[in-house]
């Protein structure tokens, strides 16, 4: 889509955000200081969670961990549910099983009790912004019925090497925390619940910094050293893009979906690029955010912009260049951790958008065809999840999908 | 940790108001009412943290927590399993570690006025002596407890994966390890 088609229509709220929101997608490399604009000039609060470690509720309108300021801990937790054996409606009761079971588990470990038949309760009881969050992946809904696919899967990219063990699973659990350990209990007990009628596929781990303030504005830094989420959408921006409205809705009300890719980094080569072939690369600079455009991290990218030289101030395939939404429907919101594994570094990008197809996909097309940080990142890992609308009490996750009426 | 007092009016509102979260509320449903404002036995039960150890076949067992509300002492004679017909014995746990042995309960298990019973693995619980279906980890276990006056409750467990309370399991051929597989 070229940009003289741009028309985001959408969103009135997007009117006054979206010209920075759009102003840039991928790792980092935005400049989410909209907030700053939208507060009025105030600081923006997004550490403020991290500062004052509490207890997220687990029953609303949207699961937690969705729009919640990054907690400093994540783990993403893949299950496949074993099917095979079973008769349909036999399936069909699992599943709804086994998502009473994790609202069950959810409920109480978010407020700091252990799950039923806890072996180590005390593990729990640490105030932690705690957030467990739980989508299905298109094999699961088929089981359910719904086989008209919102959601399908990802397709491939050009470039992506990826991992069978980091693909697509029947079952997403994102567990995110402030601590580390309170986060690991719950890892663990979700893990042992699960035993026997799911099958793991995968576990990975995430970190951002830790729970005191490092940085003063949002983002983090990625293990490039780039400030990563600068332009990541906020308030009712972020709501949006994730949740979408009565006109432009997710899959099901209260849903969203989530993007899950391990982009392994080559920490190496990456050593050999001076400060200036960094930040031509990412079309940042990597000691403030600031785009090359501009001096501060909340300046817009503008890739009309010249530099003393008559040149374009951005590259054409710098990553911002290529990442900046072409539309207001490809706003997403990145919400991915850093990772590091004895053979493997690099970012797992997470993001939610209320739609994939016009968000997602397209953004990361164009940064498979071109990026010129695609020389130091391989996408290794892929999966697509329908995320379950948010929880009222006395229901839970996942109720909606077994009515009778399939969409 | 709250306990209701259960009544028929209250019957619908327990389910949500057990666990505060009514997913696997581990409600008391009795099944026989004479007059009300006595009481049966069943109507002064309030369970909280009820829960079954999941397992394939052979034995297995259920905990949790039993208070009597009421102003009498309740006599829990028997614990049925009406779905699926496997015996169910109260039994208590003498002994601790490796010399832990068990033993059927000898009478009623008597819960005094405004006390509760713990069912725990390592001390008093309801034993599946020889399951008639899987108990399926997820899913949830019903069993209805018997009192001294005729009346009994419902009581729905929860099943959950749980590699202890063995202390039961010697001399048995089932000892399946759980594996997480990491």
């Amino acid at each position: 889509m070229a940009a003289a088609n741009v028309q985001p229509t959408r969103r009135v709220v997007l009117g006054g955000s979206a010209a920075a929101a759009i102003g840039g997608v991928f790792a980092g490399f935005g400049a989410g200081r909209a907030t700053a604009a939208e507060n009025g000039g105030a600081a923006p609060k997004a550490t403020t969670a991290a500062h004052n470690p509490r207890f997220q509720p687990f029953h609303g309108k949207y699961q937690a961990g969705i729009l919640t300021e990054p907690q400093a801990h994540a783990e993403f937790l893949g299950f496949n549910v074993h099917f095979e054996e079973l008769a349909r409606s036999e399936g069909i009761e699992r599943i709804r099983s086994i998502l009473k079971m994790l609202s069950t588990d959810a409920q109480r470990l978010m407020s700091g009790r252990g799950v039923l038949a806890d072996t180590e309760p005390e593990m729990s009881h640490a105030a932690s912004d705690l957030t467990v969050t739980v989508g299905v992946g298109q094999g699961l809904l088929d089981v359910l019925g719904y086989k008209s696919a919102f959601l399908g899967k990802l397709p491939a990219f050009a470039g992506e090497k990826l991992d069978a063990r980091y693909g697509q699973s029947d079952l997403i659990i994102q567990c995110c925390a402030q601590d580390p350990t309170v986060l690991h209990h719950a890892v663990r007990a979700l893990r042992k619940n699960l035993r026997g009628i799911t099958e793991p596929a995968f576990a990975q781990s995430g970190f951002l910094h830790a729970a005191h303030p490092v940085l003063q504005g949002p983002g983090f830094r990625n293990l490039f050293g780039q400030l990563d989420g600068i332009n990541n959408p906020t308030g009712e921006a972020r709501e949006l893009a994730v949740f979408g409205d009565a006109q432009e809705p997710s899959w099901i009300a209260g849903g969203t979906t989530l993007v899950l890719r391990r982009i392994e980094m080559n920490l190496d080569k990456w050593d050999e690029v001076d400060r200036a072939g960094r930040d031509f690369a990412l079309g940042r600079r990597q000691s403030d955010g600031s785009p090359l455009s501009g001096t501060k991290p909340t300046d817009p990218v503008d890739l009309q912009a010249v530099d003393g030289l008559g040149l374009p101030a951005i590259a054409a395939h710098a990553h911002v260049a290529r990442a900046k939404p072409e539309t207001a429907d490809e706003v997403l919101w990145r919400r991915g951790y850093n990772y590091h594994e004895t053979q493997s570094s690099g970012l797992l990008f997470a993001s939610y958008q209320r739609d994939p197809r016009s968000s997602f996909v397209p953004v990361q097309r164009r940064l498979a065809q071109v990026d010129a940080l695609n020389e130091w990142i391989t996408h290794a890992g892929s999966a697509l999840y329908a995320i379950l609308p948010g929880v009222a009490e006395g229901k839970y996750l996942g109720e909606e999908l077994f009515s009778q009426n399939k969409q | 940790m709250k306990y209701f007092k259960l009544t028929a009016a209250l019957a619908a509102a327990t389910t949500l108001l057990l666990t505060g979260c009514a997913q696997e509320p581990s409600a008391v449903a009795p099944q026989s009412s004479t007059d009300q404002m006595q009481g049966t036995q069943a109507e002064d039960l309030r369970t909280n943290e009820t829960w079954a150890k999941a397992a394939e076949h052979g034995m297995s067992a259920a905990f949790g927590e039993l208070r009597n509300e009421g102003a009498s002492t309740l006599e829990l004679e028997s614990v049925t399993d009406k779905t699926h017909g496997t015996v169910i014995e109260i039994h208590d746990t003498q002994g601790q570690g490796a010399e832990a042995r068990m033993a059927q309960h000898e009478g009623a298990l008597l819960i005094k006025p405004a006390e509760e019973v713990v069912l725990t693995p390592g001390g008093t619980h309801f034993m599946y002596m020889d399951l008639k279906t899987e108990l399926v980890a997820s899913q949830t276990s019903t069993l209805q407890l018997n009192f001294s006056d005729g009346s009994s409750a419902e009581v729905q467990f929860p099943i959950r994966n749980f590699s202890g309370a063995n202390e039961s399991y010697h001399g048995s051929p089932e000892e399946h390890a759980d594996h997480e597989g990491h």
